[in-house]
């Protein structure tokens, strides 16, 4: 019985993404609605304490204007804080606050190694592995051993690539896609027919760690980008269990 | 003759009263208890009326406590005073036929959108569903005790928190200005 051995090799391939930092622009229809709801807030409201205040100045102002020798309320030589002092006095503290930039330097000089790229989308990792005698970019994956689940070898494929001390949420202990595939001619035997490749997802959770990769190249893409990386078929594979 | 009348009547009065006389002496004080039927009544009474007024006062605390307790007024529900003068209603100028028209037309356009954008979502998810249930089932075919370990529940996998992304990235080296909060929330106890 220990014989009936099956002739897939197993694999157990990590996707860890990176989650989007700030949000993602709105789009045309986003924005109008946006817009309007804004307006309809504004013409059901009633005034607030602020805005009566700003109306009964500008009525003291403009009767002061009117009849300037009869001030009979106000008493000259006191500075009075005006509401509208007030606005401007926030509006200058606004501007002087200067906000990190949505569009960061790796932005905008495509470095796709960085992690500090693309802050509105889910990133993933991609590496070089050398399959048989090809150098492909795939998820970073490593063949498993009998003794332990396929979600540990996943976690070993990380820890391979990365290093120990990535703090990653793995979504669950079911692979979320397979790849499966057959080996050429040449290599193929009885009981070697080919692999079978099970995806699982993480969530990567340090923010920022020093990037010590082991091994050779890596990328952090987004989904769109993938295709110019990954095989059709894989691609395939993969695309259907991202969420954009 | 009235000498003789005030002498008699200074007599009686030379020494304490006593009260009868099984008392050996008068100089002592009453140290033994009244033994008279009379003072023993008085107690029993007593105690019986403080008694009873002891339970008079539990029946009207109990009934006091079995009554509904007063409901706590909800902040919320109550628009202050203040908010109801008729100088605070806002006058704008009235929407134009041409403005009702657009705001009728955009919100057409955005329930369209809205409906594509779910229904996108619900395609995401099903083919995510699909995907794993594939997975899992050439799993399956491979090694039982493999796919018994993947359809485990994972423990570890909830409580999830994650802070959701916010308009800018974070500021580097940013000290966010200190400041005092006062809370006057009002509470209430029943």
């Amino acid at each position: 019985a220990a014989a009936a051995r099956r002739p897939w090799r197993l694999f157990g391939a990590m996707c860890l993404l990176r989650l989007p930092r700030i949000t993602q622009p709105l789009q045309k229809e986003e924005e109008e609605v946006a817009a309007l709801m804004g307006q309809i807030e504004v013409e059901k409201s009633q005034y607030s304490d602020h805005e009566i205040r700003k109306l009964e100045e500008e009525e003291r102002l403009r009767r002061r204007k009117e009849n300037p020798y009869d001030d009979d309320d106000e008493v000259t030589g006191k500075t009075v804080i005006m509401a509208q002092d007030l606005e401007d006095k926030w509006e200058q503290k606004f501007l002087r606050f200067k906000a990190a930039p949505r569009i960061t330097d790796a932005d905008k000089k495509n470095i796709r190694t960085s992690l500090n790229r693309k802050l509105d989308s889910n990133l993933m990792l991609l590496v070089k592995q050398k399959i048989g005698n090809q150098e492909l970019w795939l998820l970073p994956q490593v063949e498993w051993q009998p003794g332990e689940t396929l979600r540990n070898t996943a976690e070993r494929a990380m820890a391979t690539f990365l290093g120990d001390h990535i703090q990653a949420k793995i979504l669950g202990n079911a692979p979320y896609g397979i790849y499966k595939y057959k080996f050429p001619r040449a290599i193929r035997t009885e009981d070697n027919m080919g692999a079978k490749v099970f995806f699982f997802k993480a969530f990567l959770q340090s923010s920022d760690f020093t990037q010590t990769e082991l091994k050779a190249d890596y990328l952090w893409v987004t989904k769109n980008e993938l295709g110019d990386y990954l095989k059709p078929e894989y691609l395939k594979k993969v695309n259907r269990f991202l969420l954009d | 003759l009235c000498s003789f009348s005030s002498c008699s009547s200074l007599l009686p009065q030379r020494g304490p009263l006593r009260g009868s006389h099984w008392q050996s002496s008068v100089l002592t004080l009453r140290t033994s208890l009244p033994v008279r039927a009379q003072p023993k009544k008085k107690k029993k009474v007593d105690v019986r009326r403080e008694q009873a007024q002891k339970d008079r006062m539990k029946k009207k605390l109990k009934k006091l406590e079995k009554a509904a307790p007063e409901l706590i007024p909800i902040e919320d529900f109550i628009t202050p005073l203040k908010y109801s003068d008729s100088n605070r209603v806002r006058s704008l100028p009235a929407l134009s036929p041409e403005e009702t028209e657009r705001r009728v037309l955009l919100l057409k356009k955005w329930c369209l959108f809205k409906q594509k954008q779910d229904e996108a979502e619900k395609k995401a998810i099903q083919s995510l569903v699909e995907s794993q249930q594939e997975a899992l089932k050439e799993l399956r075919l491979e090694s039982e005790e493999l796919y018994q370990a993947a359809i485990r529940r994972d423990e570890g996998l909830f409580p999830f928190q994650r802070d959701g992304p916010t308009y800018t990235p974070p500021l580097p080296g940013y000290d966010p200005p200190e400041g005092k909060c006062v809370d006057i929330t009002k509470v209430y106890t029943q």
